[in-house]
This record gives C-alpha cells, structure tokens and sequence, in this order.
C-alpha cells in the first residue's frame, strides 16, 4: 500500500518537475485526488521539545516543521530533492557559476504586515555570513563573497569561487528570509518570536507543551494554506503519544518508531507513510594506521556485512540496503550502485590476502544514542564472525564518544543524515577539507573532481564528473555504509496532503487539509 | 538451617535461592544457544520447542541470554552488597566502640547522606562516576554504606555493655582482642540478615541503572539491560519483557524471603518450641 503510494507519488512528482518547470510549487499535485477543504485544527505530535524558535541555528527534529511553516526561503527542496522556487520566482545562473541573481515575488508580506524586498534578503544573508551570529547554513552558503539588492525584487550573489548548487544551498532549511527590522533587533527576541513570511504565524510557544500557529491570510500562495490553524503538541513519552494518535486526539505523529510503525500501520484509520531518505549510518574505519589502510581488510568487512539482515533485523525492513555509497539514490546524479552480496568466504579470503589468515580482531565504538548505532555495532558483530572478524564492541555514553572517539578513533559507527546534494554528501566526510573528514582516506584526484563538479553548470557534464567521483569511492571503500534508513511518518485517513520529505526539513503543510466528514 | 525451612517463607526463599544460585553457576554451560547469536528466521517469537522462551528483536534466545546473564547479576548484588556491608560494618563498629565525640560526628555524617533517598543517591553517584557495570556496583555499595553502618553500630551497642565484655574488659584483655573476639561475634546476627536482604535491593537498583543505561551496556546480558532493550518491542513479543523481569523478581524475592526467615531464626522470641 505504501510502496504503491510512494511510486505513485514519484510519478507525480515527475510530471510536475517536467510539464511545469520552474513553476510548479514545492509539494504540488499530490493531494488532486479530491478538493481541498478549507478550515480546521491540524494536531501534530511530537516527542523532542522545541526549544527555540530562531530558525538562524534550531536544529530539533520538531523544530523543523516550524521553522517551516513560520518562515519562506528563498528556494525550498521538494520531495523530489531538487530546488525548487519558494520567495524567489526563478533565478538565473552566470555561465561560470560565480554570479546568481534571484527574482522577488511581487507583493510578499512578512506577518506583521511590513513588506518583504531584496533589503531583507541581503540583510538575512548577510546575518548568516556574519561570524558573530550562530548560524547553521553558514557552512554551506561561506562560497558567498558579496550580496546585493539590485532593485527591490532583484538580489545577486556574488560568489568567491564558482559553485553550481547556490539554490540548495539557499533552500537550507536555516537560511530562512528574515526581516530587517527583526535582526536589527536583539537576536535572542528569534527564539520566542517569529516575523516571517511562511503560511502560517505564531500563536502561542510553549516549549514545555504546545506550540499553536494560526493561518497567514497574506501568504503568497493564493487559497492556501487550507488549514486554520496548527498545534504541536509536546508528548515526552511515546507510549503515551502513540496511544493519543490512535485514539484519534491528534492528526500526525511526526515520527514513528521503527518498532512500532507495523501495530501503527496496521491499526484502523491511520496512514502510516514510509519515505525512502539518504539517512545512513557508516562503520568508520580510519585508514592512516593499520589494518584499515588496506583496502582489502575494508573490502573484506564489506563482503562480511549482512545488509539484508541489518536492514531486516535493525530498520525492522524500513529501509534499503546501501552498497558502501554515502549518496542516496534520490539525489540527482546518483548513479546505479552494484549489489555487494554477503560472502563470508571471499571476506576471509581477502583477509587472509592482506595478511590476517587466522582473521582479524578489533575493537569497534559505538555510542549509546541514538540506539541504532549500538544496534548496528551488534548485529555486525553477529554477520562480520563468518567473515573472520573478530569484534569487540565497546559503547560509551554519547559526551564521551564525541570527546574521545569521534573523528579520532580507528573504528567506530558513525550516523548522517540525507544532505540535499552530491557535493554536500562529500563535503561533508569524504573530501580531503571535508567538515567532518574522519577516515583519512584523502584522495587529492577525487577533492579535485569535486570542485570541477560545482564549478560546472552543464548538467550532462556534471553528471559525467559525479559518476567520475562515485566510482572512486566505490573502488576504494572509505566508508562500509550497510543501509539507508527510511523516515517514518503517520496520518489519520481525515488528513490529507500530509507528507515529508526525504531530508527530513520541508513539509508543505499549507498543502495539508483536514475532512473529519 | 533446619529452623530456616521449617517457616514456609524461608522454604519458598529457600527454593527460588537455590534455582537462581544453580542457573548463576552452571547458566552459561547449559545455555542452548550462544547468547548473542541471531536466528533472523524466527525473532520475537514466544516460547516453542527450539526456544523455550522465546527471542527478542534480534532473534536471539531468551533461555540462553537469561542464564548467560545470570552470574553476572547475581554477582553485581552480592558484590555491591558485600562492598556496602564491609565498609559500613567497618566505619558502624569504628563509631560504636570508640563512643563519644567520633561517634556523634560519624553519625551526623551518615544521617546526612541517608537523608537522600536510595536510588536518588546511586544515580548521583553513578552520573558522576559515568556508567558501566563496576561504576553501578561501586555506586550501590557507597549507597548502602550509612545504612549498614547505622544497623552495625546500633548491634555493637547493644552487646558493648553486656556482661561477658565486661568481663574481658576487667581481665585486662586489649581492645582489638575485645573487639574481635566478643563484639563482633555478638554483633554479626543482624548484620548478616540485614544484608541478605539488601542483596535484593542491589540486584534491583543494578537491574534499574541497566534499564536506565547507566549500568552494564549492549551486548552484556544483564537482565536489567534486556528489559530495556526489548522494551520497544513489548506489544510484539511480551515474553522479551516479561523473561527478564520475573527473573530479576524472583531473584530479589529469593534473597527477601530466605533474608527474612534469617532473621526470625536469630530471633529467639520468634522461635517455635
């Protein structure tokens, strides 16, 4: 049932992106089945606080959708994980990708009623450039050299270096417009209070229990949203939430538990959804000390790792497998990655090729949150034996693990979330400067193709140079990455248009409607 | 021993004692299955002919986790136990022989920490010792220490100004002689049946760290540890939850029943005729 829906959904998707170009909506079509209603409290649950509301820097996982409905961007990352226009109507790309500029829709308000122009725009950019200002989409966005309003509907990015991903880049679900007026401010005022330019306004925060928002008649997107009003609702305990979204006091259960989503599916009422993301967890295995550096040991516990077990027995089969690849196949340019079988026999071949024929024992870190990584540690323990490994697992407390072990231990599980591009997904570990660069794997060719690919506009050639770098990767093994995990969501059957996508930061809940019937 | 069975609590204490000290011993060599072996073909499932109890979510045994799991959970109660017992016998006969202005200092200190409630206490001392299965016995000992030492104290009390010590006192016998030949004799009754009955107060706050995570870590097979990971899967395979938790019952029972039963052994006014 979900699977059908997926593809389906998929398909839309496709049509959108192609019929409609550059104008189709983040999210469209997906809920033409039948006409939306207008009116309606959507209750959304949730089980981590929403501590703040400065969308520069919050980064919990029921912030998100907040931020999302409170604030626009300029761009915004659809469900098929490509740019699409939110603020900005289009945007046009210098040949040598070192100049963007960004059209303005016309008439865009922020929810006090004061205008939203290039001004805001720079200065938002500017605020998140700024080193003084905790900002999570800095890191992303630091190619950035100078901004500036050309006319009130017109800003232009001049970058330091050519860098073809800006519009994801400005989508990042931290590099929200802001208004002038609210910057110059006290920046601590952003965590309570919210100006922004998003489909719904801030009611009531309380970080303790519930956070209402109420419906912004002036969002930009004419007729919508369709909903009246939003709640998120605080519940510390998941038994407790779970037994409130299947009794029916709330709409959503914005996450569910891997554990629990076959009694939710199954339950009567409910739509349980199941979205294919690029959420991985990656066993690392530092290569500038022995036995790593040989990339027959790592090839070897890739052949001696069970991804169909670990998928079926960790993700309880909500997931995919994944061959040793950090990129998800939903991003664009991905390429097809070729099934690593489970062999225990060939590992211990290998192993005894690179010099371990009575097998190999090593010691394996894994810290306490979130449950999964020790669940993989274990379950590796389990598949990797056959293949003549002999692990011993050590778990620590997540503080420890952070301060003593993570971007310095010799092997350990490492976990990620989807990033929005190819460039980001290895910018992030795998480049020699890469921002959490852990494995030393450092190839000077693979960094180089990798600035090549971001200075390149032309898709077919950008496609050429990514499929280039992932066959690097897969011919060299930095990482064992067994599987992508799938993020899990549920609505009641009255709710409609409810849906997440795959990076787990945008949500389109102004497409959402409600028909209790 | 023979007073201990004859009073139907000591005999239920008595009995569940010996199943659980035989599962500890010989758990491991009779296990059917490696304990952290996966039969991915059959997980969460309930008690059949291959498991007995089931497995859990990584289909492993439950049979064979809970008597792997045995020793060491009932060595973390008596280890803690005796840890506790031994540094509060000490600082409690240390208090009650020397009397006077020792004593009172002691004491005030010791009424100060058992002013804070048990488990409170532990997970103080085990947030800041970090977790990990000896930090959590190390913990329970420091908790037991001013109860224990209040109970040998007030022992030693009550036999210090007996006759018989009076008498080795006024043949001119030397303290520590007094002390260790006469007091402490004397004194070991309760102390030995207040701490069988702390031994199941240790193996529950060690299985309650091990839920809470702050004691033995995955893949230990501590049973406290095996409730908390199977709690997720509790609507699935109830057995995964329920294996461990009547195990850790019954041990705790085991040592309650068989502690009390002690105790009106001692008890010579409980005594049958």
């Amino acid at each position: 049932m979900t699977e059908f829906m997926l593809k389906r959904r998929h398909v839309l998707m496709g049509m959108t992106a192609t019929t409609l170009g550059g104008l189709a909506l983040p999210g469209g079509l997906r809920a033409q089945d039948a006409t939306p209603k207008r009116g309606g409290t959507l209750r959304i649950s949730h089980t981590t606080r929403i501590a703040t509301l400065n969308v520069l820097n919050l980064s919990g996982p029921a912030e998100y959708p907040v931020a999302d409905m409170l604030y626009s961007g300029l761009t915004r990352i659809g469900l098929d994980s490509k740019a699409h226009p939110d603020l900005a109507e289009r945007w046009e790309a210098s040949a040598d990708a070192k100049e963007f500029t960004y059209f303005l829709r016309e008439g865009l308000t922020f929810h006090d009623g004061s205008p939203c122009t290039a001004e805001d725009v720079v200065a938002t950019f500017e605020a998140i450039l700024n080193p003084d200002v905790p900002a999570a989409a800095r890191s992303v966005l630091n190619m950035i050299d100078r901004i500036e309003a050309v006319d009130p509907l017109t800003v232009r990015f001049h970058l330091s270096m050519p860098f073809a991903d800006l519009p994801f880049s400005t989508a990042h679900a931290n590099a929200r417009i802001l208004s002038r007026a609210a910057l110059a401010a006290p920046l601590t005022e952003l965590d309570t209070k919210a100006n922004g330019t998003g489909p719904f306004k801030l009611e009531t925060y309380d970080s303790a229990r519930i956070l209402r928002l109420v419906r912004n008649d002036n969002y930009y997107q004419p007729d919508k949203p369709h909903l009246d009003a939003v709640e998120m609702l605080l519940f510390p305990d998941l038994a407790a939430e779970s037994a409130n979204f299947l009794s029916g006091a709330t709409d959503v259960m914005l996450t569910v538990q891997q554990a629990e989503y076959a009694r939710i599916e199954a339950a009567a009422g409910i739509e349980a959804q199941r979205v294919a993301s690029g959420r991985y967890v990656c066993v690392v295995m530092r290569q500038d000390q022995k036995p790593w550096d040989d990339v027959r040991v790592r090839k070897a516990l890739a052949l001696a790792t069970d991804r169909e077990l670990l998928v079926q027995v960790i993700l309880e089969g909500l997931g995919r497998p994944a061959y040793d690849s950090l990129v998800a196949p939903e991003l664009e340019f991905a390429t097809e990655k070729p099934v690593i079988p489970y062999d225990p026999e060939a590992a211990k071949k290998l192993l005894a090729e690179a010099g371990y024929p009575d097998g190999l024992k090593v010691e394996l870190v894994a810290s306490d949150r979130p449950a999964i990584r020790v669940q993989t540690a274990i379950a590796l323990q389990q598949t990797a034996a056959a293949g003549g490994f002999d692990i011993n697992i050590v778990t620590m407390p997540h503080d420890t693990y952070l301060a003593e072990v993570w971007m310095k231990g010799a092997f350990y599980i490492g976990y990620w979330g989807t990033q929005p591009t190819i460039d980001a997904t290895y910018k992030l570990l795998l480049t020699s400067d890469g921002s959490y660069q852990d494995t030393e794997w450092k190839n000077t060719e693979f960094d180089k193709l990798i600035i090549e690919g971001s200075a390149t506009t032309d898709p077919a050639k950008r496609a050429e140079i990514y499929a280039r770098v992932q066959e690097m990767e897969l011919a060299d093994t930095p990482y064992v990455v067994p599987f992508f995990e799938d993020v899990l969501t549920a609505n009641s059957d009255k709710t409609f248009g409810w849906t997440v996508a795959p990076i787990s930061r945008y949500y389109y809940i102004e497409d959402v409607w409600l028909d209790r019937g | 021993m023979r007073e201990i069975l004859r009073n139907p609590a000591g005999l239920v204490g008595s009995f569940l004692l010996v199943i659980v000290l035989s599962a500890a011993v010989l758990g491991p060599f009779v296990a059917p299955y490696d304990p952290q072996q996966f039969h991915a073909a059959s997980r969460l499932q309930g008690p059949s002919a291959a498991f007995w109890l089931g497995t859990d979510q990584y289909g492993r045994d439950l049979l064979s986790r809970l008597l792997n799991g045995a020793p060491a959970t009932v060595l973390f109660g008596l280890g803690a136990t005796a840890l506790g017992v031994g540094a509060g016998s000490i600082i409690g006969v240390i208090a009650g022989v020397a009397g006077g202005r020792v004593d009172s200092i002691i004491m005030r200190v010791l009424d100060g920490l058992l002013a804070m409630p048990e488990l409170l206490f532990t997970l103080l001392i085990v947030t800041f010792l970090g977790g990990g299965t000896s930090q959590a016995m190390l913990a329970v000992a420091v908790t037991f220490t001013p109860g224990m030492a209040r109970i040998s104290r007030s022992a030693v009390l009550s036999v210090r100004t007996r006759d018989y010590v009076q008498a080795a006192i006024a043949r001119g016998e030397s303290r520590s002689w007094i002390v260790g030949r006469e007091v402490l004799p004397n004194a070991l009754g309760p102390i030995i049946v207040e701490a069988t009955i702390r031994v199941s107060f240790a193996i529950m706050i060690g299985a309650t760290l091990g839920f809470l995570g702050l004691g033995a870590q995955p893949p230990s097979t501590e049973w406290g540890l095996m409730v908390a990971e199977a709690r997720q899967f509790m609507f699935r395979n109830p057995w995964c939850v329920a294996v461990p938790g009547v195990a850790i019952a019954i041990t705790a029972m085991g040592f309650n029943l068989f502690g009390d039963a002690l105790r009106d052994a001692f008890d010579p006014r409980r005594r049958r005729i």
